[in-house]
């Protein structure tokens, strides 16, 4: 044994393969419970909550510039800004009026039917604080957490559409899984038939897909697509995406379609978390 | 592992020893650099700090820095990359293990001949990652994060003598010449 520093006199611990060769197998174990049961939740938010306040200080500088920045806007700009939102909100308003007599008018109807009423989702502001540095997921991370009584599977939307779904809620953080997250599936339906299909993500920021289409589903270029809100995660009738190009069956017994998502998938700061919707049980006879 | 006191310190060990503090601390401030909000279009292009600092005690302060170190350093890495659990854990581990393994010769190197030999170990750890994510089924790999493999092995030479500054380990003789 040479003398390096603070070498014990002894050697009285195993040697360094079998040490490295425990930390494998630690590590494979780790990874295995992970991708297979998904029962770690615990260690990594434990981990995280310690991680949090590290990364909310080393932030702060950075928003803080934002901020100022952010201070030093000319009169002019204020203004256009100002007529703009002021014709928005009576537009808004408008269309509010609409939806009023809509809803109002649905929730009639669906009495007629002895349907049961759609569940009401009062959305929560929240805002993207930081993208997952990794090669393989589309995620970001937003402000509020499980003490904020945010939960796993929550719908995330923006003003214009679907933008992904809460995967992992931290004490103070969560996880939001973008619908471009190659695992990432929403269930919808045709605004102009009411075919349903499931969209999925590719990787790409501009790029939704359906997968295995029927060869002769009704389906064309310019459709938009709407959630069908059958899979008990994401309520009904949030635009999702517009199909930009069918591809007919090639090698595989199945069409495609390649769409474009509406909702700023990649792109705001701030976006909205609703109410999961909730499985409605069938009605008993 | 037992700290005993060191038995007969020589050289830059005796001038300037390493001490866990210092370890320690650069270990810390090198995970915070890599907590910084880089944006988004050069996330593929950071290299990996953390693990060039663990390389570095590695070589130099072995007793100090070694596989439990770099297994927890890797569980906390993976905790904010939310990917899988164990992932850069295992990387970390694999490549302070091979820098053990060599450490003598390692040691023996001016830095620019470290470089040569290490680059190796800091690309082939981006590639691990990647491919064993792709092992377990996470989608689609974006190759373009080897890039920072190589741009951590450039960055060697500027770390290990910042490192040596902080460290107060006096400059080899062989660099004067």
């Amino acid at each position: 044994m040479p003398h390096t520093p603070q070498a014990p006199l002894f050697v009285r611990e195993m040697g360094l393969p079998t040490r490295f060769a425990l930390y494998l197998l630690f590590c494979l174990l780790l990874l295995a419970l992970d991708a297979r049961y998904s029962t770690l939740a615990w260690l990594r938010g434990g981990l995280n909550t310690l991680l949090h306040p590290i990364q909310r200080v080393l932030a702060a500088p950075w928003e803080w510039s934002q901020d100022v920045a952010g201070f030093f806007i000319t009169h002019g700009e204020l203004k256009r800004d100002n007529d703009r939102l002021r014709e928005e909100r009576d537009r808004m308003r408008i269309a509010q009026q609409d939806r009023q007599t809509l809803l109002s008018e649905n929730n009639n109807l669906r009495q007629l039917l002895a349907l049961p009423a759609r569940p009401d989702a009062a959305p929560r502001v929240v805002e993207i604080v930081q993208t997952v540095p990794s090669p393989f997921s589309r995620k970001v991370i937003i402000n509020r957490g499980q003490a904020h009584g945010l939960e796993a599977g929550s719908p995330v939307v923006d003003a214009v559409g679907l933008v992904g779904q809460v995967t992992r809620s931290y004490p103070l953080t969560a996880e939001v899984t973008l619908l471009t997250d190659r695992d990432q599936g929403a269930p919808v339906q045709i605004l102009r038939n009411g075919l349903r299909l499931i969209v999925s993500g590719t990787g790409s920021d501009r790029l939704l897909e359906v997968r295995f289409l029927d060869m002769h589903a009704d389906i064309k270029e310019g459709d938009l697509l709407y959630t069908s809100g059958i899979d008990g995660t994401y309520p009904a009738g949030i635009p999702v995406a517009q199909v930009v190009k069918t591809e007919p069956p090639r090698n595989t017994p199945f069409a495609r379609a390649y769409c474009r998502p509406l909702g700023g998938v990649g792109r705001y700061r701030h976006v909205a978390v609703l109410q999961p919707a909730l499985k409605s049980a069938p009605d008993k006879p | 592992m037992s700290l005993a006191k060191p038995l007969l310190p020589q050289g830059a060990a005796l001038a300037a020893p390493a001490t866990r503090a210092k370890v320690m601390s650069t270990l810390f401030a090198a995970l915070c650099l890599t907590l910084l909000p880089w944006a988004d279009g050069l996330r593929w292009l950071l290299p990996d700090l953390t693990l060039m600092v663990l390389l570095y005690w590695c070589i130099h302060a072995p007793r100090l820095a070694g596989l439990g170190i770099a297994f927890a350093l890797g569980l906390l890495t993976d905790v904010t990359h939310g990917l899988l659990l164990g992932l850069d854990a295992l990387a970390y581990c694999g490549a302070a293990f091979v820098a053990l393994m060599v450490q003598k010769r390692l040691e023996g190197f001016d830095v620019p001949r470290q470089t040569l030999q290490l680059a190796p170990l800091l690309l082939g750890k981006e590639a691990l990652v990647l491919t064993l994510g792709l092992a377990f089924g996470r989608g689609e790999a974006d190759w373009r994060y080897l890039a920072a493999g190589l741009l951590a092995a450039l960055l060697w030479l500027p770390l290990a003598m910042l490192l040596d500054r902080v460290a107060g380990r006096p400059v080899p003789e062989s660099e004067h010449s």
